[in-house]
């Protein structure tokens, strides 16, 4: 299995390269080879990939990887079929417009949603409910953005605590096997049924660890977030 | 008026402080500040009026620069200097409360424009900008901005000392009417950690061996000082001599690449707790653990890992900072949110034990030594102790 690692240099400003090493540690438990190969903005995105991620990001740096994006290369991957999780800025890169240093910018369209310059910048410790995984997820937003979905669009799930997309009370985007969220944490290490979930997806068969320290830190962030 | 406002002002703060002090209430160093503030909001214009004033400011090693500033300094005048760790407004003024003829003073990143416009220093030391108390600075790039227009803003005759193999320093201080531009050959480990963004223009820096040079112009090629490579100690120590000499200190700079008189400024603190003897770390953003976690030489470690205000309240950052180091060694893991730290750990294969308390950890080894890194408020508390 082939995890891509997204501009870390310019997507890691919050943690969430942890993303890909959690994944790749699951899989290795679940005896699921596989690599995490980290893309950079001078590289050309493999079009190869099983499951893709993007970060969240400074204003600068979230312009210049989405231009670097726009050629194509992770649409295609999607075609294909590909699992993407982008959080916080690379969620909103996803959408079709977003904003950074206070001007609108065409994102790459892979998801119906467009986000504008919230009231305030939401900081703090979120807790969501996306009916898919049945389980509560936790984690942190930092971010001032408002995100509308679009017709159709399904919103990753409800808020319980935090802000999410803004104040409509969901947080996130799924479209197909792409996952758009506000939670960093990182949002895999804080929710392994979530990293279970797109191993699943990627693999095309269930994919499920036990491992006692990741529930430990799961359960006992699902207490403390209320 | 003003002068009178202020003396009274000063009388009721240092009540404040001794009535503060003696009923066990502690803050004793930031509440005449406080006090002070309070009554009089121009405190410390006033106060900093006859002194000749130097700033330390930066993420990383704003405590020991100013430290070993003031002990340089000390030698051709008296100085008045910040208490530990209390770095914003309040503790500024409560600093100047006693006379001197210099003012060496450890400022917060946020709070430094406001003391600058107040204090009108001859010196400001701006050491590095990387991530830290996200919740609170939200982006690096946010708190260089301020810097920037900061710099622009001062009086000519403020000098701005600056790292500037750190682009975030070195794009705070174009703009400014005078400059000291240091480089040290290049950033640390070939790069800025946060660095892949040009602060001024948002162009992508391509770095080669830590050296850096964009399009617009922003670059470490050119400094007014060239020093050997060494740890963020030595970088901070060599910016803090070049201020004493500035200050008049004799010979602060002669040799500066051969001493290791520095070493003082890797704030280690020593202290037994149950017998075993510890060796103390502060650890606060990514760039310092690493720094620390490089000093690490014992097989013996504890890592204590808190999330309150001025920790940061988000943990997300521990991932962009590798432990791998610690595989193999006996790591106990614990603070308030040490779950987090432990299945980071865990997860690049260093397995630690992870407990509740402090003592707890220092019982795991009972005997012997044991070298122990901690997040701010763990590591206040555990000096204080």
């Amino acid at each position: 299995m082939k995890i891509v690692r997204i501009h870390n240099e310019l997507l890691g400003t919050y943690g969430d390269r942890g993303n890909a090493d959690v994944l790749a540690y699951r899989a290795g438990l679940a005896g699921i080879s596989t690599t995490v190969v980290d893309v950079s903005y001078r590289d050309l995105i493999p079009h190869d990939g099983d499951i893709y991620l993007l970060g969240g990001a400074e204003d600068a740096a979230q312009i210049l990887s989405c231009a670097a994006l726009s050629s194509g290369a992770l649409h295609g991957a999607v075609e294909k079929g590909a699992v993407v999780l982008a959080i916080c800025a690379g969620f909103q890169i996803l959408g079709k417009t977003f904003y950074a240093n206070g001007v609108e910018q065409r994102g790459l369209g892979l998801l119906n949603i467009s986000t504008v310059p919230g009231d305030k910048r939401y900081v703090g410790d979120i807790k969501i409910h996306p009916d898919l995984l049945g389980v509560e997820l936790t984690g942190f937003e930092n971010h001032g953005g408002k995100t509308i979905l679009g017709a159709g669009t399904q919103p990753f799930g409800n808020v319980v605590v935090g802000h999410g997309n803004g104040d409509s009370g969901v947080d996130g985007a799924i479209s197909g096997n792409i996952f758009g969220t506000y939670l960093h944490g990182p949002v895999l290490a804080r929710n392994p049924e979530f990293a279970d979930l797109l191993l699943s997806r990627a693999h095309g068969a269930p994919v499920q660890v036990n491992d006692v320290l990741a529930d430990h830190y799961a359960q006992l962030r699902r207490r403390v977030v209320k | 008026m003003d002068q009178l406002r202020l003396k009274i002002a000063m009388l009721i703060a240092r009540s404040a402080g001794f009535l503060s002090k003696s009923l066990g209430r502690g803050a004793g160093e930031t509440l005449p500040g406080r006090v002070l503030l309070a009554l009089c909001p121009n405190a410390i214009e006033l106060l900093s009026a006859s002194r000749v004033v130097i700033l330390v400011s930066g993420t990383n090693g704003k405590t020991s620069t100013t430290k070993e500033l003031a002990s340089q300094v000390r030698t051709v005048g008296t100085v008045v200097t910040s208490g530990s760790g209390s770095n914003l407004t309040r503790g500024v003024a409560g600093a100047l409360m006693k006379d001197s003829v210099f003012a060496v003073l450890e400022v917060d990143e946020l709070h430094l424009p406001a003391v600058v416009a107040a204090t009108n220093p001859a010196l400001v030391l701006l050491l590095n900008l990387t991530r830290d108390q996200l919740h609170r600075m939200h982006e690096v790039k946010r708190v260089a901005a301020r810097w920037h227009e900061m710099c622009k803003a001062a009086d000519p005759s403020t000098a701005f000392i600056a790292d500037v193999d750190d682009p975030f320093v070195n794009y705070s201080i174009t703009g400014a009417a005078s400059a000291i531009r240091v480089s040290f050959g290049g950033a640390a480990h070939g790069r800025h950690p946060d660095g892949a963004v040009c602060p001024s223009c948002g162009r992508y820096l391509d770095w080669n061996s830590g050296k850096y040079h964009c399009d617009c112009g922003l670059s470490n090629e050119y400094a007014d000082h060239v020093f050997d490579g060494g740890s963020a100690g030595y970088r901070n120590f060599v910016l803090a001599s070049i201020a004493a000499d500035l200050a008049g200190v004799h010979n602060a700079l002669s040799n500066i690449e051969l001493r290791n008189d520095f070493r003082g400024m890797e704030r280690a603190t020593e202290k037994v707790f149950a017998g075993v003897k510890a060796r103390l770390r502060l650890t606060k953003n990514p760039a310092s653990w690493t720094e620390a976690l490089q000093g690490v030489t014992g097989n013996n470690v504890i890592l204590v890992l808190n999330a309150r205000e001025v920790d940061g309240i988000d943990t997300s950052w521990i991932w962009d900072v590798s432990y791998a180091f610690l595989a193999g060694k006996k790591v106990v893991v614990t603070g308030e949110r040490g779950a987090d730290l432990a299945y980071r750990l865990h997860v690049e294969g260093v397995e630690s034990t992870l407990v509740d308390t402090f003592d707890q950890a220092i019982a795991v080894f009972g005997v012997g030594s044991v070298e122990v890194l901690a997040a701010y408020t763990a590591f206040f508390g555990l000096v204080n102790r």
